[in-house]
């Protein structure tokens, strides 16, 4: 071997190290070497208000993550827009992702450090005292991790009421979000016209609900429609079942940890009896390949009666047709008028701040802007949120129609339950609606209560 | 006749040519570290990308550990084993999950492969426009999951999609991927075939191609038929594609996971243990909200898989390796 050669090979090997030494040493934004240093985990920049000469000028990339809703995305861009003109050193990298990968993308791009700004679900699922070897939830975790900014006393937080703070956005008396809005779940949009050309009242107990779906398809029109392909869709569109039958939610999920209540109880079965309905009989064929979205341009044909769902589609249905008459009304699903007078849902979108953020007063910037009574107002008016400032309204058509229940407002099961760790696939029986044919393989009632009932207890007895 | 020409070892000459010697690549002395010198930037690599993460969820595997920075860890011995094989009705789930995943690997294996040989044998012959159609059948190969999963999503639309269609013409109805578990479980190894067909075709290709023309011509002169050619010339001298088919087809459909994902979901009754694995980890079991990220949990669970992959894959080598011998040897 000719020394030229071992000189070639030790030339290969150091690019290799070269390469690798060039790879391992991206530490992200070259601004972040002049950024101010980022607070201590969990804790706010001690005064947001100095060096405004050295962290404000720099130019500075502000990396924001949210999942897709359209109306809302389209609403974030028009925003940022208008927040780079105010801010003309700050730029807005905005990140979308499908809701279903939200949890992963916040989790990863937080612990990578790779983000600022961060679209965060309301906190909820909370193990309770009473739940045995429950694990926390993700939003827990994160922060025990340090991971979120703490904002307490924060200006803008106090745009905002303070139940939502409480209850969607705080953690050990520490705020570590700002939730942008509650939606409803447990509802369904009603086609007036249709209802009318048929000689029907909207309806307000499972009795004439029933009724009502017999007369529309007598008609030769379909009953209900719903975004099957997605799975979620189907359990959710029957959360108003679940809450006519259990109007105090979080009372049920204690109820089924303790015992006290079971899925295979007399209440309960009639329950997965009235879900079977839903499932095989209201909702119209097909809907196993209809997907969330294609939902409200399915409903706004006008050839059904009924599309349960969640008040996040007001937009897009408004979109596919704007002269589409309707109206949103909780889910009839008991027989007496009184319990059926619950919207149940949950608090969704807010924003959160990454801890370790090389710009941490561009992220307060952001939010302070977007809380801006005016901002908010118009964010609430394209989304569609029950607003979470007390300021705003729902200045929409579909803020009019659920004005009325408003008062009756609750936080739905799925924000309260937790599954017990070894409970088996069939526990969570507020799914029910979604196992029974077409979309699963059940088809007996009965049975299915008592296997929800086997598997939930199957996991109580593991811990 | 000429000599054989010399072995490229031999330190000889002949008149024709200069004759490469040994010591120009594996000198004596340290010289003869260049190999390993060589190697070393790739067995760091591998080091570094395959092995330590394998050994990273062994370890992780006894732990709580979520996958979130800053998160102390905590060591659970076998507890994360215990749950999974063991524990309350979820466990009769995870078992559930490991029979799908037996009868998924038994179907996609056996079909692709035998449907990979037919279409090699096919496009092995003079048929016309035959490059086009090895470009046809390869071409989804090269797509992403997410891409595959989105175009049968498409075609598998139960109101009025094209397979829904040609089913109406002979009187057939189906919900396909949204309906029964078992129906959507069955068009998953459609996908997964139709996905990876191709590839299965190009190496019974690529194997029928090494096999000289002289042999078909002796056995033709002999008489043989077209089954016997196949029977007696091309299955034998296939057999390095065939055993190279047979592990990949076995392992890649042990491991396969992300149709699921994107064409069903998490639902009961449909998952494999490959995605069971990443709907623990990544907290995508509740079916609506976000649950716990258990990554270490998840751990175990592919652990578990990884048995099965090596258990089988074993296996399936000890069949292949004596069936190499009974041929090539």
């Amino acid at each position: 071997m000719k020394k030229t050669t071992i000189w070639r090979l030790c030339a290969v090997l150091l690019a290799f190290g070269l390469l690798g030494a060039a790879c391992g040493s991206d530490d992200g934004d070259s601004s972040a070497t002049t950024a101010a240093p980022a607070p201590a985990a969990t804790e706010a920049p001690a005064d947001p208000e100095p060096e405004p000469e050295e962290e404000m000028a720099e130019d500075v990339t502000l990396r924001v993550l949210v999942h897709q809703n359209p109306p809302m995305v389209e609403f974030m861009e028009a925003f940022n827009e208008s927040f780079e003109a105010s801010h003309p050193h700050i730029t807005i990298d905005l990140s979308v992702v499908e809701a279903g990968d939200l949890s992963i993308a916040t989790q990863t791009r937080l612990s990578a450090g790779d983000i600022d700004v961060v679209g965060i679900f309301g906190f909820s699922n909370a193990a309770q005292a009473y739940m045995s070897g429950a694990v926390p939830p993700n939003w827990q975790t994160l922060i025990e991790a340090g991971l979120l900014m703490d904002i307490t006393g924060q200006p803008f937080v106090d745009n905002y009421d303070e139940a939502t703070i409480a209850d969607a956005g705080s953690f050990n008396g520490k705020v570590y979000s700002i939730n942008l809005g509650r939606v409803s779940y447990s509802g369904m949009f009603v086609n007036k016209d249709l209802l009318a050309a048929n000689g029907l009242d909207v309806p307000t107990t499972w009795g004439e609900l029933v009724t009502a779906c017999e007369v529309v398809k007598a008609a030769g029109n379909e009953c209900m429609t719903v975004g099957g392909a997605d799975g979620w869709p189907v359990f959710v569109g029957a959360y108003g079942l679940l809450g006519a039958m259990y109007p105090d939610q979080e009372a049920l999920v204690e109820g089924l940890w303790t015992g006290d209540i079971t899925w295979d109880n007399d209440q309960s079965v009639e329950m997965f009896r009235r879900m079977q309905i839903y499932t095989s009989d209201m909702l119209e064929e097909g809907v196993t390949g209809l997907s969330h979205d294609a939902g409200p341009p399915r409903y706004a044909a006008g050839d059904v009666a009924f599309m349960p769902t969640g008040v996040w589609q007001a937009p897009a249905l408004e979109s596919a047709e704007p002269d589409f008459d309707w109206t949103y009304v909780p889910f009839p699903g008991s027989d007496n008028a009184e319990d059926n007078q619950y919207l149940f849902g949950k608090y969704d979108q807010g924003w959160a701040i990454a801890a370790d953020t090389p710009h941490p007063e561009a992220a307060l910037a952001y939010l302070e802007a977007f809380s801006a009574p005016d901002n908010y107002q118009a964010f609430a008016n394209a989304v569609g949120f029950i607003p979470t400032q007390p300021t705003a309204v729902l200045d929409t058509h579909l803020g009019r129609e659920v004005a009325p229940f408003l008062a009756n407002y609750r936080v739905g099961f799925e924000q309260y339950w937790v599954a017990p760790a070894g409970a088996g696939q069939w526990a969570n029986g507020s799914q029910a609606a979604a196992w029974f044919s077409p979309f699963n393989e059940w088809t007996d009632h009965v049975a299915l209560a008592s296997q929800a009932q086997a598997d939930l207890q199957a996991g109580l007895d593991a811990n | 006749m000429p000599a054989p020409p010399p072995l490229i070892n031999s330190s000889e000459s002949t008149g024709r040519m200069k004759i490469v010697t040994r010591d120009y690549l594996f000198a004596r002395g340290w010289k003869s570290a260049a190999p390993i010198l060589l190697l070393l930037p790739g067995f760091g690599l591998y080091l570094l990308i395959a092995v330590g993460p394998s050994l990273a969820t062994a370890v992780y595997s006894f732990t709580d550990a979520t996958g979130i920075r800053g998160i102390a860890i905590n060591w659970l011995g076998f507890e994360n084993y215990d749950e999974f094989l063991f524990r309350g009705a979820a466990s009769r789930d995870n078992i559930a999950a490991l029979r799908r995943t037996l009868i998924f690997c038994f179907f996609v294996t056996t079909i692709q492969f035998c449907l990979g040989l037919l279409l090699a044998v096919l496009l092995n012959t003079r048929l016309r426009g035959r490059t086009i159609f090895r470009t046809i059948f390869f071409m989804p190969v090269i797509l992403g999951v997410a891409i595959q999963g989105l175009i049968w999503k498409l075609f598998l639309l139960p109101g009025g999609g094209p397979v829904a269609e040609m089913f109406s013409w002979i009187g057939w109805s189906s919900e396909f991927l949204g309906g029964q578990p078992r129906q959507a479980f069955a068009w998953v190894i459609v996908v997964q075939i139709w996905a990876n067909v191709g590839i299965t075709m190009v190496i019974f290709l690529a194997g029928m191609q090494t096999i000289p023309e002289s042999l078909y011509e002796a056995a033709r002169i002999d008489g043989a038929s077209g089954w016997q050619l196949f029977r007696n010339v091309t299955w034998p001298l296939l057999t390095p594609a065939v055993n190279t088919n047979f592990l990949l087809n076995i392992v890649g459909s042990l491991q396969a996971w992300q149709l699921f994902l994107v064409l069903i979901g998490y639902r009961p009754g449909t998952q494999v243990l490959g995605y069971l694995v990443f709907a623990e980890g990544f907290g995508q079991t509740s079916g609506s909200v976000s649950s716990a990220f258990r990554q270490g949990y998840a751990a175990a669970a592919s652990i578990a898989l990884f048995m099965l992959v090596l258990i089988i894959a074993l296996a399936a080598n000890a069949f292949v390796s004596r069936r190499e011998k009974k041929y090539l040897s």
